[in-house]
């Protein structure tokens, strides 16, 4: 049961790596479980949830939120109010997002809602510990989209991936986008500088100045290494980018056998859309991070809407061979649901 | 011979002619061959659309194997207006001259705008239209206020560059607009910006804002933008919401 496997999370975020992955119905299984087990949950969303249709495409049609009586909520005050839902408000939260304040709400009765929290990932943390903080013993946090943000060890403690058949009618691809993109959200921790400096025999360890990082000028990043010819281990505090990654492989020729540390502060800050950590490890550059994420499951939804669908057990199976150690659910499967009963 | 209907906007549907009649004027293309056998495709598809009477009133080939049709159908569908509200979004739109006057009241030093078509997009006509002096249909871009400090990146710039450049230039808003939407490429070039400037520790600092045809301020909020811009937007309603946002947030110099 996907509860079980997130129970010592107090705060959980859901992303998916691409719309319709099932990301939802995730959320929905996790909150028909809490409720048997009368835990006090606490919702909000990075994007917008619990909508009836689609907002890029309006054939396909979304699963409802439903919430007990005494959940707690942040959402815009105009979709609290439109749920029809006795509720209390608790705090206006001074969050603005396009489709009005952000509130944070106790709801007294049961029911659908739609649910739309803040767009930026310090606000999420901000309203996630100000629903805990009013008695949720558990706060959800639904990604967006394809958005990471929420799934950083700055916002939520445990993360919960969704992944389907959406992303390719090749099952393999399928396969291999989620192993990429896991392998990203499990990129190790570095080792403490510390350390690295008591083993390195005078190894230099370099800071680099976030412009250089974002425009990832090839010329620059070859005269940093020029400059730096003993440094095998390279910080970036912002976004670290693959023209970045590859840039460094092109400059790198020139110390051939030396492996590459670069060092992001987590996975969210990591992009790559191409190749995953493990092909720049074969290169030689090893990526790693400050503070890691804390992969609790993986959710699949064999169906790709208004396309194909695979056989679940069969993604399942194909997943968790690729995927080491991380649980893989379809919580629509009827082996799950008869699981749940 | 002009009777004024009554319009019952707890059932509103489309009209043509005369009110509701819901006649609907709309254009698709089939992947088959020019010829008869296309036209009562394109007719039977109308129909299993919903639309009742549904017409080809011109199609023509497209290329080797595709038709392009124009058809005229019947919705039988209705929908209740009156429970709907413009509610989420209000923006006031101000003229210029409000927004310049209330930049200096509120504001009171240069707004500094990156503008770019970032990602693959190479299409620069809408952040050209919102940035530049010419602007379009008459009014002008935010480059022609007094109160912004603008930079247009152009196009295909890349989102890390795009958002070295908005921290080097201290810039108060991004504006970003997508103007190709295949294969959804729109989302990912959006996303990927918003998720670079969180990844900066920036995205409290800075409003990001986008525009393009396919978007609006529900996808806005799906992808973690303060605001999104679609067809029928001028420089003036960009102008209004970011220095109303940026008071809004206390950023006075």
């Amino acid at each position: 049961m996907v509860s079980d496997l997130i129970a010592p999370v107090r705060r959980l975020a859901l992303v998916g790596l691409a719309k319709n992955t099932g990301k939802t119905e995730t959320l929905a299984a996790i909150l028909r479980e809490l409720a048997e087990q009368s835990t006090c949950v606490g919702v909000t969303s990075i994007g917008r949830d619990g909508e009836e249709h689609d907002v890029i495409d309006a054939r396909i049609e979304k699963p409802r939120i439903v919430l007990q009586a005494g959940s707690l909520v942040a959402s815009t005050d105009a979709l609290v109010r439109a749920s029809g839902l006795a509720h209390e408000r608790l705090a206006q939260t001074g969050v603005r997002t396009p489709l009005g304040e952000v509130v944070i709400a106790r709801l007294a009765e049961q029911g659908a809602i739609e649910v739309a929290g803040p767009s930026a990932a310090e606000d999420l943390r901000r309203v996630s510990d100000a629903m805990i903080g009013f008695g949720a013993e558990i706060a959800l946090i639904d990604g967006s989209i394809d958005r990471r943000a929420a799934s950083s060890p700055a916002v939520a403690d445990g993360l919960v991936i969704a992944t389907g058949a959406v992303l390719s009618e090749d099952v393999e691809e399928v396969v291999a986008v989620t192993k990429d993109a896991v392998d990203l959200v499990r990129l190790p921790a570095a080792a403490s500088p510390r350390v690295d400096r008591s083993t390195g025999g005078g190894e230099e360890l370099i800071t680099l100045e976030r412009g250089l990082v974002l425009n990832a000028e090839p010329a620059e990043i070859a005269a940093l290494l020029r400059e730096h010819p003993g440094a095998s281990t390279f910080h970036v505090d912002g976004a670290l980018g693959e023209r970045f990654l590859d840039g460094l492989l092109a400059a790198r020729t020139e110390r051939a056998g030396r492996e590459l540390r670069i060092v992001a502060g987590d996975p969210t800050k990591v992009f790559l859309t191409r190749r995953g950590p493990d092909w720049y490890r074969r290169q030689g550059l090893a990526i790693k991070v400050v503070r890691t994420i804390d992969l609790k499951a993986i959710t699949i939804n064999p169906v790709a809407p208004q396309s194909h669908r695979f056989d679940s057990r069969e993604l399942r199976g194909l997943i968790e061979a690729a995927v080491p150690e991380v649980p893989v659910l379809d919580v629509l499967d009827e082996s799950y649901l008869a699981l749940a009963k | 011979m002009s009777s004024v209907r009554e319009i019952d906007l707890e059932r509103v549907k489309p009209y043509a002619d005369h009110l509701g009649d819901g006649i609907v004027q709309f254009s698709f293309t089939l992947p088959v061959p020019y010829g008869l056998a296309a036209r009562k495709a394109a007719q039977e598809l109308a129909r299993k659309m919903g639309f009742e009477h549904p017409e080809v009133v011109h199609y023509q080939r497209l290329t080797e194997g595709y038709t392009y049709f124009v058809m005229f159908g019947e919705c039988t569908e209705t929908v209740d207006y009156a429970t709907l509200s413009d509610e989420g979004f209000e923006i006031e739109y101000m003229s210029e001259d409000q927004i310049e006057a209330f930049a200096q009241e509120q504001i009171g030093r240069p707004i500094v705008i990156v503008g770019a078509a970032s990602g693959t997009d190479t299409h620069s006509v809408g952040i050209d239209a919102m940035l530049n002096l010419k602007g379009f249909h008459g009014h002008h871009g935010l480059e022609g206020y007094k109160a912004f400090e603008t930079h247009n990146l152009g196009s295909q710039v890349p989102n890390s560059v795009l958002v070295a450049r908005a921290i080097d230039l201290n810039a108060d808003a991004i504006l970003v607009s997508q103007t190709v939407t295949q294969q959804n490429l729109h989302i990912s070039n959006l996303t990927e910006l918003v998720e670079i400037v969180e990844a900066e520790g920036k995205r409290s600092e800075i409003i990001l804002t986008c525009g393009g045809p396919r978007v609006s301020h529900e996808l806005a909020k799906e992808l973690g933008y303060d605001a999104g811009f679609s067809k029928g937007t001028y420089p003036h309603h960009v102008a209004s919401f970011i220095v109303r946002e940026l008071a809004a947030r206390g950023a006075a110099a």
